[in-house]
């Protein structure tokens, strides 16, 4: 999100209404699968991107409910079928936020997995305890009952949708947007001038609380915007 | 000893079971007075009508219930058809009792048939399955005509003109023949491990899943490389079934008493059919290391030992190496007996599934979801539910099990942690809403309607 100056519009009214909608998601199993961290790596390289994304973004999702010691399918992988604590710790450390596109989210990946094996080349070829199985998401948007035309009614939705729509509007809006931000930042934006609100939302760390708390977070920060 | 009365059922306690020789008490702990002969149910209870969706909003809440109604907009109208080989026992059938009714509750006009065929087919088809599963088997092209023939039998015999037309299991495989040039979408739901299947069975098996349009698995690493796309389904409980549901806590403690589980010491329980797959004995000899360090009592819940004589087996097994220990307490169980198991994974502090071999394991789901710390054997499809020391612990050995036992009964607070994330993950993944879910994603998705 740019951070140019615009004419705030009348606060709490916005220029178009948002609507929330949330997102269903089927697991496709792929034919990649990984035995071993040479195998890994092959498979990153080869998988498509909806692999990607499933074992990132929307793994985030369904284990939302943990605070701590997840945040990816590949870190907890390498730390419990491999036992190799310090690139899990290398994986976990990146934050899907940072990337607007999946294949620079590959990317990364592939090059901390690199550099991991160029440091421990031991490693490459050990057997796994367990094989790693890369999935992927089919995504089904579904429009939901709410829709807000004032703030008011944008925090009352917030407070009314699942944390599914959450993670649709603040986590994976990314991908869509091409942004670092999200659905809720953009509409408080510019739709209702609210730099400060919308700054606020996207410096919320998804990584150490839950879904939930997240949720609570952005109703939080919305409601001191009504005031 | 008076009949018990359940939540919902006021039936009398009959049968006696014949576990537990108890005679060596330890005095230095208070106990109840356990009874000798603790008795069950004896007649099956009447079958309980399915819920309607409206009654799952209170367990996963209103937006969810809601979604599910959006989702099956795009799809009102559309057919199904279901196909199994049983009408009822077995997993399968139970999930077509409670997916059905809850697909024609949201519009999508959903019809079950089953497969008819005489005891040759059964005989080979069950031959198929264990085949299927790993199991040592000779093909013969007698036991190929007797398939190919009754499958032709019921080709004739069920319409198949729905919108979608759902196969469950190899049984009813070949029934794509009768697949017509249309927009009709054929989906297999495979419920069985096909990991690692004999070559020869799923040679001659294969051709006709290569016909349709998709497969379902219960685990990725049951499936196979296929031409057609795969989708991960994962198996699911029931929050408002009688294993499942919320209970009185009275109906709790009623049982305990009945069964002789003295509620003011920790309890670690395993429920399985006395099963070798199961590692009972495992379990007991990880009892006896745990108990060196902490005081507590095992109860192994089960059945099959009735009309299975290797369950039998096992549960001789199991009372011997249990010997005269009062604090290991079995109950071979009838399977109606739904309930009393609630209510014995409710009153336990920590539930145990060491499996050795196992599908998904859903009695691990059913632990998840009483919020109770679990402790699991890594094998099938539990790594899929216990993500280790987050939703529960895994292990590999009656020694680590042993450890977790020592290990959990002395942290409470990150056993319940544990017990915490288990349920919130068996919520978003496991239960029979994000079933519901699945399937009318995947009717979407086959449908273009996406």
């Amino acid at each position: 999100m740019t951070t140019a100056a615009v004419t705030p519009i009348r606060p709490h009214t916005p220029v178009k209404a948002f609507y929330f909608n949330t997102s269903a998601h089927l697991l496709r199993i792929t034919r990649q699968k990984a035995a071993s961290m040479f195998e890994f790596l092959e498979a990153l390289r080869e998988c498509p991107d909806g692999s990607i994304f499933q074992h990132t973004f929307r793994t985030l999702q369904e284990h939302h409910f943990i605070r701590e010691g997840f945040s990816n399918d590949f870190a907890q992988w390498a730390l419990s079928a491999c036992n190799e604590p310090g690139l899990a710790e290398a994986l976990a450390t990146v934050d899907v936020r940072e990337f607007t596109a999946v294949g620079d989210l590959r990317a990364r990946f592939i090059e901390i997995v690199e550099e991991f094996l160029t440091r421990n080349p031991a490693a490459v070829n050990r057997p796994a305890r367990e094989t790693f199985y890369f999935c992927a998401s089919d995504i089904v948007v579904i429009p939901t009952n709410q829709v807000a035309h004032t703030l008011q009614e944008f925090a009352e939705g917030l407070r009314r949708v699942s944390v599914h729509s959450i993670q649709h509007h603040f986590i994976e809006a990314r991908l869509r947007l091409k942004l670092m931000s999200n659905d809720f930042s953009q509409w408080l934006y510019e739709d209702l001038g609210l730099t400060e609100a919308a700054r606020q939302l996207n410096r919320i760390d998804i990584y150490t609380v839950t879904l939930d708390d997240v949720k609570n977070q952005i109703i939080r920060i919305v409601e001191r915007a009504l005031v | 000893m008076e009949p018990v009365e359940s939540q919902t059922r006021n039936e009398t306690v009959a049968a006696e079971f014949t576990s537990e020789s108890v005679e060596t008490p330890v005095p230095s702990m208070p106990r109840v007075e356990r009874r000798r002969k603790p008795r069950a149910w004896e007649t099956p209870p009447a079958p309980v009508p399915p819920p309607h969706l409206d009654d799952y909003r209170k367990i996963v809440g209103e937006p969810e219930i809601d979604e599910l109604r959006f989702l099956a907009r795009e799809l009102r109208g559309k057919t199904v058809k279901m196909v199994n080989s049983t009408a009822v026992g077995g997993g399968v059938a139970e999930m077509l009792n409670q997916m059905v009714p809850l697909l024609n509750e949201v519009e999508v006009k959903t019809h079950w048939d089953v497969i008819t065929g005489g005891n040759d087919f059964f005989e080979v088809t069950k031959a198929f399955h264990n085949a299927l599963q790993g199991s040592e088997y000779r093909l013969t092209p007698q036991a190929q005509d007797i398939f190919l023939m009754n499958n032709e039998q019921n080709r004739q015999r069920i319409q198949f003109s729905e919108d979608f037309i759902v196969i469950h299991d190899p049984q009813p495989a070949p029934l794509v023949g009768a697949r017509k040039e249309s927009p009709q979408r054929w989906i297999w739901r495979c419920h069985i491990d096909l990991s690692n299947p004999n070559p020869e069975v799923w040679g001659f098996l294969r051709p006709q899943i290569d016909k349709y349009d998709a497969a379902i698995f219960s685990s990725q690493s049951f499936a196979r490389q296929l031409p057609i796309p795969q989708y991960l389904f994962y198996p699911c409980i029931d929050p408002l079934s009688e294993k499942n549901k919320e209970i009185d806590e009275n109906f709790v403690q009623q049982v305990c008493d009945e069964f002789g589980v003295d509620r003011s010491r920790p309890i670690v329980t395993q429920v399985s059919r006395f099963d070798r797959a199961k590692d009972p004995v495992g379990v007991i000899q990880a009892f006896k290391q745990a108990r060196k360090y902490v005081d507590f009592q095992l109860v192994m819940a089960g059945g099959g030992a009735t009309d299975d004589p290797e369950g039998a087996a096992v549960l001789r097994e199991v009372r011997e190496a249990a010997g005269d220990d009062r604090d290991i307490i079995i109950l071979d169980l009838p399977p109606w007996c739904a309930l009393e198991i609630n209510a014995l994974q409710r009153a336990s502090t920590i539930i145990v599934q060491k499996s050795v071999k196992e599908g998904f394991g859903l009695t691990v789901t059913e632990a998840l979801w009483k919020g109770k710390p679990t402790i699991a054997g890594a094998v099938g499809g539990i790594p899929n539910q216990i993500i280790h020391k987050l939703t529960g612990v895994l292990v590999h050995s009656v020694e680590g099990c042993a450890y977790q036992m020592r290990y959990l009964l002395t942290h409470p607070d990150f056993a319940k942690q544990l017990g915490e994330n288990g349920r919130a993950h068996v919520k978003e993944n496991f239960l029979m809403t994000t079933n519901v879910r699945r399937w009318l994603l995947l009717l979407r998705i086959l449908s273009g309607t996406k």
